[in-house]
């Protein structure tokens, strides 16, 4: 029987890693499809309980993607967001989530093919880790 | 100890009479034995009832965010001044509505385990310099001070107040050598498996009391996260994943906020061990954003701010 | 009376576990629990009181009360095993009684606990070393009280004095518990009448509603309130507090509706859709909860929402005693 598909949730800032994901679409260049894409105005708008919502509701893997330091759109909302990024991942891993399910990326909008290669490399660190157990609510949600 | 109590009655007497203040929030004798019990004397006749000893255990910061535009004097230890400058940074209180009452703190006494030592119910508590003598029905044992603090004050590195407008009582000599992160640097050496094992093991004997939120000074959210219902983040029950996430974002939350008092900890009616995880949040604070909260008026708190050469290796960044 | 040994006591449990589902007192890491037992050894008796009360297991912290799946729903309300709880001490069996009152009373039966309540049988463990805590004696109560019990256990050294209350407790009887002698049982009493005279705390109830009516804009309130945390400690951990929230759980076609515990000392607790909050400050829900238990409970069922299990005392952050408090109320 084939192993479930990872399922994939990717926040991307619309300024620069959305549209990366948006020139590797019109280039034409494959990446794998477990990807789901939300768009945010910044990187820094996620809130790290998006983060754990999307693990409780069976996400199998997160992935958080903005402007590089110095390129973001409103000047320093990446850098804020790359010290909570720093905490909250720090913190899954130490109460013992695996470290490959919340991952983070800097992706410009000119990186296309970097954007699937990132994806690429995302979801087979995930597939490696199996479907989500730890964190996931069981019912309703 | 019965010194510091009587300057303690003393400065608060004067500063009733004299105006200065609308209220002192001390500590009274607890209804239990081991035990102190917050007070708000309003009347100088009523300094009488203040107290100083071991059981001392309250952070009576938490009651500073709901005095309004009241003038306060506040008896604090050393965490407790901590919380006082983190929140004076933080905007919740000004300085000028605050008098502070420092004292010095040898650590407060862990009654629990005290307790748990025993053979049944003690009767009888003596206080002296350094023993902790107990009675009950069959028993009568002594406990030296030193080898009974709470853990958070077994690491804590500032027993001294760090604002006072009244100081009582002796300096205490700070222990700059302690390592308050070794415990932490000893989970970490676990597995993945071993640490969720025992994480997911002590969030699910939370009941959603939220007595840690609410001894916590630094929790005054009007709005606890997870009270909002749009976006309902959590639900209200027992349900493992709900208690794992409640537990993941108030210690998130208190990220370059925590003075690591303990106050959650000794809150908790289950004995959860909750000081776990603010203990990595305040390690992780200082070796990244190399900060301590509490100290410095002057500093912003570490996640209203960014350095341009803040630690990224955690980010692909392509190079 | 009847007796049986610790050890026939021991083998007793195990038989039960075929057919019923036995909560029971179990250590965890020093905080006892009630919860449903696999093996006797897994009980341990050797203690005070749990830190949650039992009536967790008529009316639980969390609980399902249907699940729906595309149209189809499914009720949760009946238990699918008939249920033993054991080693209950006479406050807590009290206290059921008088969540009776709430939950299977006149106005309205709630089909959730009616169901647990029925098909549990209660077998309660009198209480040899009250606390200075205790005062189940000011509310009618007693360490070795019968009330809201089907068998009480007198525990006289190696064996157990068996008080079967019910007909209900009468049935589970095995041929191992034998008619105790005339003195095992004058030593079950003498040990009954030993353990109440240690009960030390004295509170008096009489006369705090009828002061309570006259008190509602006092401002012994304010006082009161100024230490109070507003967590659910005492809430939670009293064995008589009901006050509970229903959610739903839902997501696309599916999800559940959920039962779970509320406090009065939550802000949100009468927090209106308009934003009005009746009890806007500590004071009004400091009030409610004092009010609610020693005035309107009594107002309307003739007996206070307390059993002196002393719960509250020993676990509130800030150490109020409620036994103070009655105190003050009576003297104000």
């Amino acid at each position: 029987m084939r192993e479930k598909e990872p399922k994939i949730l990717a926040f991307l800032c619309n300024w620069c890693s959305y549209a990366g994901a948006d020139l590797a679409g019109v280039s034409r260049i494959q990446y794998p499809p477990n990807v789901r894409v939300i768009r945010v105005p910044c990187s820094s708008r996620i809130n790290p309980l998006f983060i754990l919502k999307a693990l409780q509701q069976g996400i199998d893997g997160v992935l958080v993607a903005g402007c590089h330091p110095g390129d973001c759109h409103y000047i320093s909302g990446n850098y804020v967001a790359r010290r909570k990024f720093a905490i909250i991942k720090s913190l899954l891993e130490y109460i013992g989530v695996e470290k490959d399910r919340v991952q983070f990326a800097w992706i410009s909008a000119a990186e296309g093919a970097r954007f699937a290669q990132v994806i690429k490399k995302v979801t087979e660190k995930v597939r490696r880790l199996g479907p989500i157990e730890k964190l996931v609510k069981t019912r309703g949600i | 100890m019965q010194e510091v109590q009587r300057k303690i009655r003393e400065k608060a007497r004067n500063l009733l009479l004299a105006g200065s203040v609308d209220f002192v929030i001390g500590f009274e004798e607890g209804a239990l034995l081991l035990r102190a019990s917050p007070v708000f004397i309003h009347k100088e006749n009523d300094v009488e009832k203040l107290i100083w000893d071991s059981f001392c255990e309250n952070n009576l910061a938490a009651y500073l965010t709901k005095i309004g535009n009241k003038r306060v004097a506040v008896v604090a230890k050393g965490c407790d001044s901590r919380s006082i400058v983190a929140l004076i940074v933080e905007g919740q209180i000004k300085r000028e509505q605050i008098v502070v009452i420092g004292i010095p703190c040898q650590g407060m006494i862990d009654r629990r385990r005290i307790e748990k030592e025993v053979e049944g119910e003690i009767l009888e508590v003596k206080e002296k310099s350094d023993e902790i003598l107990v009675k009950g029905d069959s028993f009568e044992k002594v406990f030296k001070k030193e080898d009974y603090l709470y853990p958070s004050c077994r690491t804590c590195k500032h027993h001294n107040p760090v604002i006072s407008d009244i100081l009582i009582g002796k300096e205490v000599k700070e222990r700059a050598q302690v390592d308050e992160y070794a415990e932490v640097d000893e989970y970490e050496k676990k597995s993945v498996d071993e640490r969720w094992d025992y994480f997911n093991k002590e969030v699910n004997k939370c009941i959603r009391c939220y007595a840690c939120r609410q001894a916590c000074p630094m929790c005054y959210c009007e709005e606890c996260f997870v009270d909002n219902s749009y976006p309902r983040w959590l639900e209200k029950g027992l349900d493992s994943s709900d208690l794992a996430v409640w537990h993941i974002i108030r210690a998130y939350h208190q990220a370059g906020r925590c003075v690591d008092c303990g106050s959650c900890e000794r809150a908790c009616p289950m004995e959860i061990n909750l000081r776990f995880l603010t203990k990595k949040i305040n390690k992780e604070v200082k070796n990244y954003f190399n900060f301590k909260t509490g100290l410095d008026f002057a500093i912003p708190p570490p996640l209203a701010t960014f350095n341009v050469e803040d630690r990224q290796d955690f980010i692909d960044s392509g190079e | 009376m009847k007796k049986i040994s610790k050890e026939d006591m021991n083998r007793f449990i195990q038989s039960l576990l075929s057919d019923y589902t036995v909560y029971a007192p179990v250590n965890i890491d020093g905080i006892f629990s009630f919860k449903p037992i696999t093996n006797f050894q897994g009980i341990d008796l050797n203690y005070q009181n749990s830190k949650k009360p039992p009536k967790e297991i008529f009316f639980p912290q969390s609980e399902t009360m249907f699940e729906y799946e595309k149209g189809k729903v499914t009720s949760a309300e009946k238990v699918s095993r008939k249920r033993i709880l054991l080693g209950i001490r006479p406050c807590d069996a009290k206290a059921n009684l008088l969540l009776d009152n709430v939950f299977a009373g006149e106005d309205y039966q709630d089909v959730y606990y009616i169901n647990k309540r029925e098909n549990t049988i209660i077998i309660g463990l009198g209480c040899r070393r009250p606390l200075s805590t205790c005062f189940c004696t000011s509310f009618g109560g007693s360490p070795f009280s019968r009330d809201g019990l089907d068998i009480l256990l007198i525990d006289i050294g190696n064996k157990y004095i068996v008080d079967v209350v019910t007909d209900k407790g009468k049935e589970i009887l095995t041929d191992k518990f034998t008619e105790a002698s005339e003195e095992e049982v004058k030593l079950a009493e003498k040990i009954k009448r030993e353990t109440e005279k240690r009960i030390k705390s004295e509170v008096k109830i009489e006369g705090v509603k009828e002061k309570l009516d006259t008190m509602f804009e006092s401002p012994f309130w304010d006082k009161l309130s100024e230490r109070c945390l507003r967590c659910a400690v005492c809430s939670y951990l009293c064995p008589t507090c009901h006050c509970f929230d229903i959610a739903d759980e839902a997501k696309d076609s599916q999800g559940r509706r959920i039962r779970n515990w509320d406090s009065c000392m939550f802000p949100l607790f009468t927090l209106q859709t308009s934003g009005h909050n009746p009890r806007p400050t500590d004071k009004e829900r400091m009030r409610q909860r004092v009010m609610h238990k020693f005035n309107y409970f009594i107002g309307n069922y003739k007996r206070a929402a307390c059993v002196g299990c002393g719960r509250c005392i020993l676990n509130c952050p800030v150490n109020i005693d409620i036994r103070k408090v009655l105190k003050e109320i009576l003297t104000s």
